[in-house]
């Protein structure tokens, strides 16, 4: 167990370094980069992915993917804003936006536990299952419109620093609790690791399994609520393809899709990798389809510093 | 030791970083003092946005002014061309030309530009009237053709190209789109007035080929009867010519488009479609930068620039594209 923490640890500290970098190097290119504004700026921009990725996180660590959150960010936010707009407080609003995203996680569970299909395709049907819900819910069309005291969710500044960032810092918190203190989290890591052998020991692997699915769905209704007040509207067209950016801040801060590795430390480090990198090419004026470049190649160099690395050990 | 590999590899990216960076700083600081403005599309997968670009550069360069050009990967992703909005804010560029990738959602966007004191041109889509107000957003134009009044064109010429008898299918673009829902009711309002052209279907095919061309294959397994397609998209109504190729009926139905793309016109001057509509991005993308440049200065810039449209037949469709 401390080895395994220590080896952890390390591979955190070479993330961080590369965060580092990346930061001392933009800071070289552009005076404008290392500017307060612009740095709660990224933060800003990452805590949406950053959210998401801390769900994915769970996913990943027990040895499954969740394709679907893009699609669950859709439904959280047009069932969040149709909500408000029917009128009802702000806060069972909320409520019922992020138990629509926990219900439809455990769903995904469900069909990856009793139906014992392979998580890539569940979660594969539900991305289209769920965005289809949220083009019918809302005919397609965008809600906006809501409330400066529902907005203020994104738009509220405490000593200067965006509401979001603290939402994100607290997400990060908890989740890292549950990861690191609870029986679940442990769970969480040994399924990943070998679930027959979790299974033998006497947990009960089905419903920790359909939970993890729950938690991806609640942290995708918690992104959906930042971006709903960000974006002052709700789409059901919103979320395509941020699976795809939450997997990579995931493997980016190291943990290993084979599963039963990584941590919330390291996802934390990778969403802010990418918001960085995103930010600093935009800053640049760098060329969109370069950009596209860049942000490939860095997911790929650092999954592949997690092969090089575990092909030394064996 | 994992530790100092990982850093090692680190390393690797950062030097990329720094290559890329380094090659673009002149356009990150401004060469030699020029002013600098940016044009933020809603994607570079698009001719028609490509086209936009190339009028914009023209622009810049007759006007002396660097131009930051930037879009986010995907059409539909609008808060990411929100990011990318207010990283220009931070990079302090003189004025912003934007085209929205969705009428309401960019509208706080724009407010931080006011905030910082960045006139916006808003170009081809225009912002939500209401939400802007609500937000008391400012814009210092819209430069830009009008999507419904288009669909009124090519539903006006069906009309009259088919002595008022005509049965119907309709692709769609995304759902929620504003200029495709724009395009679909301009069409029916023109063919309120003829009880005999009638839309027998509707679906939407996602501005793409490969989905044009599937969507309509199921539509005239549906509707045998169908001898008019109006697709929201060039790009649709070409997957749709190869699915009436496929269907053995080449010629005996009419395509209509919209946007008035190369293959498109080539595909009318061959036969093979019957009209479009043709925008003039590069027009627009020259209009914005100009627009930009006097907002920047403090000049008068009118709020509504208009950018001509017109319908592209067999009869003008070559004479067209040699322009370009």
């Amino acid at each position: 167990m401390l080895r395994h923490r220590l080896s952890a640890s390390g591979r955190r500290l070479g993330t961080l370094a590369g965060l580092f970098g990346l930061c001392v190097l933009l800071w070289t290119l552009t005076p404008h980069f290392l500017t307060v504004s612009n740095l709660l700026n990224v933060l800003e921009q990452t805590a949406i992915n950053a959210v998401i990725a801390a769900g994915m996180t769970f996913v990943i660590i027990s040895a499954g993917i969740d394709l679907s959150v893009g699609s669950l960010v859709a439904v959280a936010g047009v069932v969040l804003a149709s909500t408000l707009h029917a009128g009802v407080p702000i806060p069972v609003a909320l409520a019922v936006s992020l138990a629509v995203g926990f219900g439809f996680g455990l769903l995904n569970g469900l069909a990856i536990t009793w139906g014992r299909l392979p998580p890539f395709i569940a979660t594969l049907g539900m991305m289209s299952i769920a965005r289809g819900c949220a083009l019918l819910f809302t005919e397609g069309r965008p809600v906006s419109g809501f409330d400066p005291a529902f907005r203020s969710i994104a738009t509220a500044k405490l000593l200067g620093i965006p509401a979001p960032v603290f939402m994100t810092i607290a997400v990060y918190l908890l989740a890292h609790f549950v990861l690191a203190e609870t029986r679940f989290g442990r769970y969480v890591y040994s399924m990943g690791g070998n679930e027959e052998a979790t299974r033998l020991s006497g947990v009960n692997v089905r419903l920790h399994k359909t939970l993890v699915y729950g938690v991806s769905g609640l942290a995708s209704a918690v992104a959906a609520v930042l971006l709903t007040a960000r974006l002052n509207s709700a789409q059901p067209i919103a979320g395509i393809m941020y699976e795809l950016d939450a997997i990579a801040a995931t493997v980016i801060g190291g943990t290993s899709l084979m599963g039963g590795e990584g941590g919330l430390g390291g996802t934390i480090i990778g969403a802010l990798i990418m918001g960085v990198l995103r930010n600093g090419l935009n800053l640049l004026g760098v060329s969109s389809f370069i950009q596209q470049i860049v942000i490939g190649l860095v997911i790929v160099v650092a999954v592949l510093i997690d092969t090089v690395l575990k092909a030394r050990k064996n | 030791m994992r530790a100092l590999y990982r850093s090692m590899l680190w390393l690797a990216v950062a030097i990329v970083v720094g290559l890329v960076g380094a090659c673009n700083r002149d356009t990150a600081t401004g060469t030699g003092g020029r002013p600098r403005v940016a044009l933020v599309m809603k994607t570079l997968n698009n001719p028609f946005f490509i086209d936009m670009q190339r009028g914009a550069e023209k622009a810049a360069k007759d006007l002396n002014v660097d131009l930051i050009v930037q879009a986010a990967d995907r059409e539909t992703d609008v808060e990411r061309q929100m990011q990318i909005v207010e990283n220009l804010i931070q990079a302090h560029v003189g004025a912003l030309a934007l085209t929205p990738s969705g009428s309401r959602e960019v509208v706080p966007v724009v407010g931080k530009a006011n905030a910082a004191n960045i006139p916006v041109v808003i170009v081809d889509t225009r912002l939500d009237q209401k939400a802007a107000t609500d937000a008391g957003v400012k814009t210092a134009s819209f430069v830009g053709s009008d999507n419904y009044r288009g669909g009124q064109i090519i539903g006006e010429y069906l009309v009259k190209a088919s002595n008022g008898r005509a049965k119907v299918a309709v692709l769609e673009g995304i759902p929620g789109h504003e200029t495709g829902d724009s395009r679909v009711r301009g069409f029916k309002d023109a063919i309120k007035g003829s009880p005999g052209v009638t839309i027998v279907a509707s679906q939407p095919a996602n501005w793409e080929r490969d989905q044009g061309f599937n969507v309509f294959q199921n539509i005239l397994q549906a509707h045998a009867d169908i001898d008019t397609v109006f697709a929201c998209n060039d790009i649709m109504a070409l997957g749709a010519i190869e699915a009436i190729a496929a269907a053995g009926k080449a010629g005996r139905i009419r395509v209509l488009g919209f946007d008035a793309i190369d293959d498109a016109r080539r595909a009318i001057t061959e036969g093979k479609m019957t009209a479009t509509v043709a925008q003039y991005p590069d027009e627009m993308g020259r209009a914005a930068i100009e627009a930009a440049v006097k907002a920047m200065k403090g000049e008068a810039v009118p709020p509504d620039i208009g950018v001509r449209i017109g319908l592209i037949t067999r009869d003008n469709a070559a004479r067209e594209s040699e322009k370009q």
